[in-house]
């Protein structure tokens, strides 16, 4: 577990810097067990910083996310530093956008947290939908203790874990520039069974699945916004000329806005769940993109976010490439 | 107006009854509580909180066609709204049906938006009393609603925890509908409605979350400079899950949608004002440019301009922005700093 | 759903490479090699050039299939665009059958300039198999409709 003082000494001396412009973290929600990111802009406000298994989001979308208005004449721009705190998962974005270049090593501060896994928040507030207090979560062992008006409760880990850290590769982070625990040895592994029940289903099935699931799309882009590897200025789900996907929200339009997002992720996918966890119709994401990352592993051997030296997939190629599908 | 009695063993009659104009209906799909058409009694989901998406959908469409067109042909074909025929919504709460009231205003203010207000003339609203808070963020006792609440609604259907509804028919089209449905209903008793009265204040009780927006109108137009909107926008990712999921939002966009043949539609669909290019203009510029401007322009929407206007808060207290925002942005949150500021 | 009507007549896109497969098709025409006349050619530069997405939008649009075909791998007028086109095409029917679509509606095919009978080959196995799958309706656009 991370010591919550050490987390909020190290932040101190990481936001005093005077090369370092903001720090990205976590603190306690507005209600119940929530937690929600933090800005912290000077030592001051380092004594809000949390990090428990309530901390799901993904900050690392705020990196790529971060709007550059054109500074007023006679101003410069604020290029300092931004430090965030990553979880193992939250890492793999930063390692990926690096080897994309979308920036240079050096504009970003990593304090890294080894994570023993977080909960699925739907889960927590199903089970218990009337705390409205400040809560809390912790991990002990294996079980969960959750501490809401004066009492404690305990649930065993298996039942609010969230489903991406019942088979998370990498629970410590890639990339750091301060550790904010001890090293997690991985836990887990994937094997890919979900994807796996639905290759297998007929393709009748199949597309009756997809079909009940994106019709209730309501094209809100939140999965899209989240994500940490959608940052493109001019978002292909965007743009009106050529027009991709229309405005119209129906079956065609989305599946093709899900499709393209999907494919634009091949390879790039660094399997947070963000996706899945924001959308308020609860389309199971991570079922698209799972698909386009086992087929990534088995035929190419990648694994994005894994090396910031690495090629990205789509921009290479071997000549033994599999060729089974060709006539 | 007339009140009655049904017996929740008889839902089924009457939905089946419903069914033969179009009903809509929470329904689920997955998980997820939807209000969808249905025509078999068994679809509807009746156990549950509130919906996702609100029902706005059903007056509002997310996507419609407003008109046809064949390039050369200087006649349009315009949607014929009538045809979708006389629609009851059944089972949606206070805040959506009062939601609904509210943004009549705008509709029928510098112009008489035909499309909605035809569907409004043609839909009756039949409500489902909110016994239990459907969410613990749920705050309409503080923005001039009720967990009983009667305004917009046509007919309001109350649990009274007797195996039986309350049916109060509230305006004339509520008055019909239960004509309608008269074979159903049995007759209330002397106590009922007093009853009901003592439920409600004991639902109002239940609401957990508060806040008192006096003055908030009038304090807004001073704090547009004020840092808290920079904070409160921080973490903001830009997406329209606040909008399109909140009653009272309204805003759309137009698309003309040509295909190769020449045909095409002029439709209307939901847009967000927190996505970025809500504001683009064609040249570029873009007066509202990063996620600060949008957060500080959607609050003073709902709480400074549109009371301007209309004399009244463009937010029912749904919870709905508060649940489902996955950064956890708090609208009550957002309001209590400007309360202190 | 597979439809036994002998009416229906397919229609598929096809994205031709300029140097390789566009002019194999010639040649199959330049012979009078007769073939099915299903398919609508669009001739790009390079198979490379051919973004998956364009699958998705044909099938939208209402095709019932899409082939891309190019040059031999090592054949590439352009050296290596054929090689990304073969990663795209693959990872993107991939998917597309996960979703639903038949694996027989999105081809790939190398046909060299000089393979006008291989082309016409393609094309007859591509129009028998969408035929017995039946027309492509699932996510097809819809704006039409009232």
């Amino acid at each position: 577990m991370v010591d919550v003082n050490k987390l909020r000494e190290i932040a101190r001396e990481v936001i005093s810097r005077e090369d370092v412009r903001e720090l990205i973290g976590y603190r306690p929600g507005t209600y119940g067990f929530r937690a929600r990111p933090a800005f912290v802009m000077g030592p001051d406000e380092v004594d809000e910083l949390i990090f428990t298994p309530a901390c799901v989001n993904n900050l690392a979308s705020y990196i790529a996310l971060e709007e550059k208005p054109p500074v007023r004449r006679g101003e410069e721009p604020d290029l300092r530093k931004v430090a965030v705190m990553v979880k193992g998962c939250d890492s793999r974005a930063l390692v990926q956008q690096m080897e994309e270049k979308a920036y240079d090593r050096d504009q970003i501060l990593v304090l890294g947290i080894p994570c023993t896994g977080v909960v699925d928040m739907a889960k927590v507030q199903e089970r218990f939908p009337d705390v409205l207090e400040p809560a809390e979560i912790t991990l002990e062992g294996d079980k969960f203790i959750l501490s809401f008006n004066g009492s404690k409760e305990e649930v065993p880990g298996e039942e609010l874990l969230a489903e991406k850290c019942k088979r998370c590769r990498y629970p410590t982070p890639l990339v750091y520039d301060e550790l904010l625990d001890e090293e997690v040895e991985r836990f887990a592994d994937d094997d890919y069974s979900d994807v796996e029940a639905l290759e297998n289903r007929s393709v009748e099935e199949k597309w009756d699945y997809w079909e009940e699931k994106f019709s209730r799309c309501i094209r809100c882009y939140s999965c899209r916004n989240v994500c940490p590897m959608c940052y493109c200025e001019d978002c292909v789900l965007d743009r009106l000329q050529p027009m991709w996907m229309r405005r119209s929200v129906d079956i065609s339009e989305n599946t093709a806005y899900h499709v393209a997002r999907a494919y634009h992720l091949a390879g790039r996918c660094i399997q947070c769940g963000e996706c899945e966890r924001v959308c308020p119709v609860d389309i199971p994401l991570m079922e698209l993109n799972r698909k386009f990352y086992k087929d990534v592993e088995d035929l190419y051997d990648y694994e994005p976010g894994t090396e910031v030296e690495a090629e990205p997939l789509l921009s290479t190629f071997s000549v033994d490439d599999s060729e089974e599908f060709i006539m | 107006m007339a009140v009655k009695k049904l017996s929740k063993e008889k839902i089924a009659e009457v939905l089946q009854e419903l069914s033969k104009f179009r009903l809509i209906a929470p329904a689920l799909s997955d998980d997820v509580v939807i209000f969808k058409e249905i025509q078999d009694p068994e679809e509807a989901y009746l156990d549950y909180g509130n919906s996702t998406v609100p029902p706005k959908k059903v007056v509002f469409p997310q996507t419609e066609t407003l008109f046809r067109f064949q390039i050369g042909n200087p006649e349009l074909t315009e949607k014929d709204v009538g045809e979708e025929g006389t629609t009851v919504i059944f089972g949606l709460r206070p805040c959506d049906a009062r939601a609904m009231a509210i943004v009549d205003k705008l509709f029928r203010w510098d112009y008489d938006d035909p499309y909605y207000l035809k569907r409004r003339e043609l839909v009756t609203l039949v409500g489902m009393a909110c016994v239990e808070p459907p969410s613990i963020n749920c705050f309409c006792t503080s923005v001039g609603g009720s967990p009983f609440g009667k305004e917009g609604l046509d007919l309001l259907l109350t649990d009274m925890g007797d195996e039986h509804y309350l049916v109060q028919a509230l305006t004339e089209k509520g008055e019909k509908l239960q004509e309608t449905l008269a074979p159903h209903l049995g007759d209330a008793g002397d106590k009922d409605e007093s009853k009901v009265e003592e439920l409600a204040k004991e639902a109002e009780g239940k609401i957990l979350r508060s806040i008192n927006p006096e003055g908030i109108p009038e304090k807004l137009p001073g704090l547009w400079d004020h840092g808290l909107w920079k904070e409160a926008s921080a973490s903001c990712l830009g997406c329209g899950i606040c909008t399109f999921l909140c009653p009272t939002c309204h805003c759309f966009d137009i698309q003309d949608e040509v295909e190769e043949s020449g045909e095409g539609r002029r439709a209307r669909m939901w847009d967000s004002c927190m996505f970025s290019e809500y504001t683009v203009h064609a040249s570029g510029h873009n007066p509202r440019p990063t996620r600060k401007e949008r957060t500080r322009n959607r609050i003073n929407h709902k709480y400074s301009y549109y009371p301007d206007r209309f004399d009244v808060i463009a937010c029912v207290g749904c919870g709905r922005c508060i649940n489902l925002c996955p950064v956890n942005i708090d609208i009550l949150d957002i309001l209590e700093q400007v309360v202190e500021a | 759903m597979a439809e036994n009507n002998s009416d229906f007549e397919p229609d598929i896109v096809a994205f031709l490479c300029n140097w390789c497969s566009y002019a194999g098709a010639d040649l199959a025409g330049t012979s009078r090699v007769h073939y099915p006349s299903n398919v609508r050619v669009i001739r790009v530069m390079c198979s490379g050039r051919v973004n998956p997405l364009f699958v998705m939008n044909a099938l939208q649009q209402g095709a019932d299939g899409v082939i891309v075909a190019g040059c031999h791998p090592g054949d590439c007028h352009y050296m290596t665009g054929n090689y990304y086109a073969r990663r795209r095409f693959n990872l993107m029917r991939n998917f597309l059958e996960y979703l639903g679509v038949e694996p027989e509606r999105v081809r790939m095919s190398w046909v060299s300039a000089s393979e006008g009978t291989k082309w016409k080959e393609v094309v007859e196995e591509v129009t028998e198999d969408i035929k017995k799958i039946g027309p492509m309706d699932k996510f097809k656009r819809r704006q039409l409709n009232w």
